[in-house]
C-alpha cells in the first residue's frame, strides 16, 4: 500500500481532538480542581482538603449507599427479564404483539416516564386510591413522600425501564440459538423448568453477564434523570434519594463548590475505571459466542 | 407442554399490562379536563377532552423544545459519525503505532459516565463564551457517542474481506474513495444502528441539557420536561397532555421503524 | 429566594397571556434589529427570572426594552435551578451580564463579597433605589447592591368559607398559637383538613422557616449568628419552629398527602376549600382572591415566640443590580431608573396584575378589598425581612428543607431536626471558609 505514513494519523486525528476535549481535558482538571477551593473558576490550592470533607461528610456516605442500594434492583431485572425473554422465546401465539408491548419502557425517555409515574403515585392519587378501593389500604404508602419509601420506588421505576432492556438483550441472544438443542430436549421429556435452566441459560451467561455489569455501572453513575425528575430536584424526601451524581450536580450549581464536585467526581471516575475491566471481559466473551 | 400455555399467556398478560400503565394512564388523564380528573383519577375520560392538547402544542414552547432538541442530535450524530468513519476506517483496515492502545482507550471511555465531565466543562464553557450553544453542547454530545461509535464501526469494518479492498487498490483507488464509495455503502446497516442508538442518546439526555443549555430559548424537550411539569404541577391533566406530545415523536418513530430501534438498542446496550 | 416556582393557579387566561407574551416576546425580538438602528450603540446584556412565579412579567419586559431608547437590551430568561449559578460563574470569568435579577439576601450577597456586583450608591438615583425598597437584605458595608424590582410579601392564607363551617370567626384569624390550636382541632373535629400545603419540592420548608424562626428572634442579625456560631441550632429557642411542626404533625393536624404533594397545588388545596391554612405568597392574591369571590384571608403566622420580631409581617423584595464588570454601568443604572418612570410602574401593574415595588406608586388602582388589605397590613406597615434569605446554599439544600420534611413525614423530632441543622451549619463552615468572616461581617451590619 503505497499510503503515506502519515496517513493514518489524519484519519484518527480528529478521533483524538474530540476525545481529548471531552475527556482528556476534564479528567486533568477535574485533578487538579480537586486539591483547590474553587469559587467560579479558580482558586487557592488546599491539598487534599476537599477530599477530607467530603469523606467526612454523612451525606456524601448517604449518597453512596443509596447508589448501592440501587444495586438491589439487578436481581430482580436479570429474573423478569429471563422470565420473559424465555416465554417471548418460545413464540406462544400472538408473541411479537407482546413483544412491541414490552419494549415500550425502554421507548420512553426517563422524563417522561418520571412525571407520569410521579402522578400515578402521588399519596392520593389513582395507584393508591386503586390500592383502597381494593381494600388494600396498608399497601397504599407514601410512595413520593415517605423519606422509607421514596428510593425503593425509584428502583421500581428502573426495573421496570430497564428490564425491558433486559428483554431485548436477552431474547436477541435466544433468537440466535441454535434450535436443534432445545427440540432434542423437549424429545428426551424434558419439562419448561428443566429446558429454561438446563438448555437455554448456559448458552445465556454471555449476555446475562454483559447486562449484570451495564446494569452495575449504570445504578452507580448513570440513575441522574431518575433521581432528578422524582425526588424533586434534590434528593428528597429529605436526602432520602440523594445519589452521587446529584450530590455532584448540587456541589456544583446549587453551592458552587466546584472543587467539591471535581474530588466526588474523582473518585466516581476512579470506580468507574474498577469497571471498565469486567465491562470488556464481558463483551469480547459474549461476541466471542456469536451474538 | 399445552397445559402451562394459559399461564403462559397469563404471565405475558400481566407483564404487557404492566409495562403499558404508565402510558395508558398518561393519555387517559391528558383527554381529561381538571375538574373531572379531580374527581375520577382511574377511569376513562367520560367525553374526550382536547383542550389541554391545544394548550400544550399552541401555548407552550413544545416544539420549540423539540426543534432545539432535533438541532443537537443531528449535529451531534453527524460529527460523530465522520469523526467516527474515518478513526474506525484507520484503525481496522491500516497499520500505525499506536493503533491498539488508541482503540482500547476510546472503547474504555464508554466506561465513563458523562457527569465526571461536567465540572471542569462548565467552567471551561463559562470562560470561553459557549454555555447556552448549540456549537458548545453538540461537541460534549459527540464526545460522548464517539467511543461506542468507533467500537462499533472498527468491528464491523475488521469484517469486511481483505479482497475488497485489494480489488480496489488495484484500481488504483486512493483510501478515501475506498471509505467513501465501498466500505460505507456495505456498513449502512451498521450505520443506521449507530444513527438510532446516538440519535435516541442525545434526544433522551438530560444532564448535560440542563448544565450546558441554560438559556430559555435553547431548551431541550427533556429540560423542557422538568420545567413544564414543576410548572403546571398543578394541573395534572395539561402536564400529561404535554407528555403526550412529548413521547409522540419517540413511539411514532418506534412503531414505523421497530426494526431498526431493536437492533440499535441490543447494539447500543451500554449507552 | 421566597416563591421560586411557578404561579399554580394558571387560569387560561393567564396561560394564554403568558403565552402570547412569549410569542410576542419572540416577534419583538425580531423587531430588534431594526429598532437598534434607532438605538445608541449601547447593548446591555440583562439576565433576569420572574416569569415564572409572575406571569406578565415578560411581557412588561419585552414591552419595556422596545421602548427604551437610549440603548438596546438583550434579555435572556433563566432557568429557576440556575439564577445564580451561572450569574457567578460568568462573572468569574469576566462574562458577567450589565444588568442581573437577584433574589435577596445571601443570593446576591455571596455575590456582593466574591466582588461581581457593582454598589449602586451614586450609580443609580437616589431617589429611586429608596422607593424601589431593596430591603435591609440588600446593604452591606454601607452601600447597597439592588434596586428594587416587585415585592413578595409573605403570609399564610386561610379559607374563611371552611372557618364559617367549623364556627370560627372568619374575619379574625388566630393570632396566638393556642389559638391557633384551637381552631386545627375545630376543624379537623368537622372533618376539614386544618393546616399544611405539599413540601415535595422543598420550598415550603424554606417558606416555613422565614415564618417561624423570627418568632425567637430579637434582630435579623440573630440570625446569622446562628450560622457564623454565635449561636447554636441546638437550641431549643432556635429549633423551636421544627418542634411546632412536629406538634402539628403529631396531632394530626397536617394534610396527609402533604409530602407527596408540591408547594403550588398545596397551596390550591386551600383555594380550593380542601385544606383551611397554610403558607403562601402575596403575588398569588389578587388571582385567587378573584377565584373564589374573596374567601381567602391572610394571616401572619400565628405565634408562639417570645423575639421581638414575632408577629410581625414578612415583606420580601425581588431585585435587579449591575455587575461589577458591566462595562456600562452608567447605561445599566439608566436602564434600571427608566423601569421605575411612572409610566413604566403602570405598565407593571397592567401586564403582571401586581404591585411594583415603588412607594411612588399609586395603589388606588387595587380594587380588590383583600388586596388593598394584604397590603396595608404587609408593606404598608411595620415589617420584618424574609431571613430565609439569609441561609447558605448548602444549609437550604442539606438542612433547612430535609428537616422540615422529615419532620413532617414524622421521620424525626423538633430536637433531632436542631441536630441536623446544626450539623450542616459546621459542615458549611468547613467547606466555605471564606464565607463565615463574610457572614460576620454582615452580621454586624444587620445588628
Amino acid at each position: 500500500m503505497n499510503r503515506s505514513r502519515f496517513a493514518p494519523y489524519l484519519y484518527v486525528a480528529p478521533l483524538v481532538v474530540l476525545l481529548a476535549f471531552v475527556f482528556g481535558y476534564p479528567v486533568v482538571r477535574n485533578i487538579e480542581f480537586s486539591f483547590k477551593m474553587v469559587r467560579g473558576i479558580d482558586g487557592p490550592w488546599i491539598g487534599l482538603r476537599n477530599y477530607e470533607l467530603v469523606l467526612g461528610q454523612s451525606l456524601f456516605w448517604e449518597s453512596v449507599s443509596h447508589n448501592l442500594l440501587l444495586l438491589l434492583a439487578i436481581p430482580v431485572m436479570v429474573a423478569v427479564s429471563l422470565l420473559i425473554s424465555i416465554l417471548l422465546y418460545e413464540r406462544l401465539r400472538g408473541w411479537k404483539a407482546y413483544r412491541i408491548i414490552l419494549f415500550i419502557p425502554y421507548i420512553l425517555a426517563i422524563p417522561i416516564i418520571a412525571v407520569v409515574m410521579k402522578r400515578m403515585f402521588q399519596f392520593n392519587g389513582p395507584v393508591n386510591e386503586v390500592l383502597r378501593w381494593l381494600s388494600l389500604d396498608f399497601m397504599a404508602l407514601d410512595w413520593i413522600g415517605s423519606s422509607d419509601v421514596a428510593l425503593w420506588t425509584v428502583m421500581l421505576l428502573i426495573i421496570w425501564r430497564e428490564s425491558a432492556l433486559g428483554i431485548i438483550l436477552f431474547l436477541a441472544r435466544l433468537l440466535s440459538l441454535d434450535e436443534s438443542l432445545i427440540e432434542a430436549a423437549k424429545i428426551d421429556g424434558a419439562n419448561w423448568w428443566q429446558r429454561a435452566t438446563r438448555v437455554l441459560l448456559p448458552q445465556m451467561r454471555g449476555v446475562i453477564e454483559f447486562f449484570v455489569v451495564v446494569s452495575v455501572i449504570t445504578m452507580l453513575s448513570a440513575v441522574f434523570a431518575y433521581v432528578y425528575m422524582i425526588g424533586g430536584g434534590r434528593g428528597g424526601p429529605g436526602t432520602s434519594t440523594m445519589v452521587v451524581e446529584l450530590y455532584i450536580y448540587n456541589a456544583l450549581i446549587r453551592s458552587s463548590l466546584p472543587g467539591i464536585a471535581a474530588a466526588v467526581s474523582v473518585m466516581l471516575l476512579a470506580v468507574s475505571a474498577l469497571l471498565i475491566y469486567p465491562l470488556f471481559r464481558v463483551r469480547s466473551r459474549d461476541d466471542g459466542t456469536g451474538r | 407442554m399445552r397445559v402451562d400455555s394459559p399461564l403462559k399467556h397469563a404471565i405475558l398478560i400481566v407483564a404487557s399490562i404492566l409495562a403499558l400503565l404508565p402510558t395508558a394512564f398518561m393519555i387517559a388523564t391528558s383527554l381529561k379536563s381538571q375538574d373531572e380528573y379531580a374527581v375520577d383519577k382511574v377511569g376513562l375520560p367520560d367525553v374526550p377532552v382536547f383542550e389541554n392538547f391545544r394548550s400544550v402544542i399552541f401555548d407552550s414552547p413544545f416544539f420549540a423544545w423539540m426543534l432545539n432538541s432535533a438541532i443537537l442530535v443531528v449535529g451531534a450524530v453527524a460529527l460523530s459519525a465522520v469523526v467516527s468513519c474515518l478513526a474506525a476506517f484507520a484503525i481496522a483496515r491500516m497499520e500505525f503505532k499506536g493503533r491498539d492502545a488508541l482503540f482500547s482507550v476510546s472503547t474504555a471511555l464508554m466506561a465513563v459516565p458523562p457527569v465526571v465531565m461536567i465540572v471542569p466543562l462548565f467552567v471551561l464553557y463559562t470562560q470561553l463564551s459557549l454555555i447556552s450553544t448549540y456549537q458548545g453542547a453538540i461537541v460534549i454530545y459527540a464526545g460522548l457517542i464517539t467511543p461506542f461509535s468507533v467500537y462499533l464501526l472498527t468491528t464491523f469494518f475488521r469484517t469486511l474481506p481483505e479482497e475488497l479492498f485489494e480489488a480496489a487498490r488495484v484500481d488504483g483507488a486512493g483510501d478515501l474513495r475506498i471509505l467513501w464509495k465501498i466500505v460505507l455503502p456495505l456498513s449502512l446497516p451498521a450505520l443506521l444502528t449507530l444513527v438510532v442508538v446516538n440519535a435516541l442518546y442525545v434526544w433522551n439526555d438530560l444532564l448535560i441539557a440542563i448544565i450546558f443549555l441554560q438559556d430559555d430559548a435553547k431548551r431541550t424537550l427533556m429540560a423542557g420536561i422538568s420545567v413544564f411539569q414543576g410548572r403546571y404541577n398543578n394541573q395534572i391533566p395539561l402536564t400529561m397532555a404535554g407528555m403526550v406530545i412529548a413521547s409522540a415523536p419517540m413511539l411514532i418513530l418506534y412503531i414505523l421503524f421497530q426494526k431498526y430501534f431493536i437492533r440499535g438498542l441490543m447494539a447500543g446496550a451500554v449507552k | 429566594m421566597t416563591t421560586g416556582r411557578w404561579n399554580g393557579t394558571l387560569s387560561r387566561r393567564r396561560f394564554l397571556q403568558t403565552a402570547a407574551a412569549g410569542t410576542g416576546g419572540l416577534a419583538l425580538g425580531g423587531l430588534m434589529p431594526s429598532l437598534a438602528a434607532q438605538a445608541a450603540d449601547t447593548t446591555l446584556e440583562m439576565w433576569w427570572w420572574g416569569e415564572q412565579e409572575l406571569p406578565g412579567l415578560q411581557a412588561f419586559l419585552d414591552e419595556s426594552v422596545a421602548a427604551y431608547k437610549d440603548a438596546t437590551v438583550n434579555t435572556m430568561l433563566q432557568d429557576t435551578a440556575v439564577v445564580i449559578s451561572q450569574f457567578q460563574t460568568a462573572a468569574a470569568a469576566g462574562k458577567a451580564p450589565d444588568i442581573q435579577y437577584l433574589w435577596n439576601g445571601i443570593y446576591h450577597m455571596e455575590s456582593v463579597w466574591l466582588g461581581y456586583l457593582r454598589g449602586l450608591n451614586g450609580l443609580v438615583d437616589a431617589e429611586v433605589i429608596k422607593a424601589s425598597n431593596p430591603t435591609l437584605l440588600s446593604q452591606y458595608g454601607g452601600d447597597v447592591y439592588r434596586v428594587g424590582w416587585y415585592p413578595i410579601p409573605m403570609l399564610w392564607y386561610y379559607n374563611k368559607e371552611l372557618f364559617d363551617q367549623a364556627g370560627l370567626n372568619a374575619d379574625e384569624p388566630p393570632k396566638t398559637w393556642e389559638a391557633f390550636l384551637a381552631a386545627c382541632e375545630a376543624l379537623k373535629s368537622k372533618g376539614i383538613s386544618p393546616v399544611g400545603g405539599g413540601i415535595q419540592d422543598g420550598y415550603w420548608g424554606e417558606w416555613y422557616l422565614g415564618h417561624a424562626l423570627p418568632q425567637n428572634l430579637d434582630s435579623v442579625g440573630e440570625a446569622l449568628d446562628l450560622f457564623i456560631g454565635e449561636r447554636d441550632f441546638r437550641d431549643p429557642k432556635y429549633y423551636a419552629l421544627w418542634t411546632k411542626l412536629e406538634e402539628l404533625k403529631k396531632a394530626g393536624f397536617l394534610n396527609d398527602d402533604m409530602s407527596s404533594l408540591e408547594l403550588y397545588p398545596g397551596i390550591d388545596l386551600i383555594v380550593a376549600g380542601k385544606l383551611a391554612m397554610g403558607e403562601s405568597v402575596g403575588t398569588r392574591l389578587p388571582a385567587d382572591s378573584k377565584a373564589t369571590d374573596g374567601q381567602i384571608g391572610v394571616m401572619v403566622m400565628p405565634v408562639y415566640g417570645t423575639g421581638k420580631l414575632a408577629g410581625k409581617p414578612i415583606m420580601d423584595t425581588q431585585g435587579l443590580g449591575i455587575a461589577a464588570g458591566s462595562k456600562n454601568p452608567e447605561a445599566a443604572a439608566a436602564f434600571l431608573e427608566f423601569l421605575h418612570s411612572p409610566e413604566r410602574l403602570q405598565a407593571f401593574w397592567e401586564k403582571t396584575g401586581w404591585i411594583p415595588s415603588n412607594t411612588n406608586f399609586d395603589t388606588s388602582v387595587v380594587t380588590d378589598p383583600a388586596v388593598k388589605a394584604m397590603w396595608e397590613d404587609w408593606a404598608l406597615s411595620p415589617n420584618i425581612p424574609y431571613v430565609s434569605n439569609l441561609t447558605p446554599g448548602q444549609f437550604y439544600e442539606q438542612a433547612m428543607v430535609p428537616a422540615a420534611q422529615q419532620v413532617i413525614e414524622g421521620q424525626i423530632t423538633g430536637e433531632e431536626a436542631g441536630d441536623l441543622a446544626a450539623r450542616v451549619v459546621q459542615e458549611w463552615r468547613d467547606f466555605n471558609p471564606d464565607l463565615v468572616d463574610k457572614y460576620k461581617s454582615w452580621a454586624k451590619d444587620l445588628a
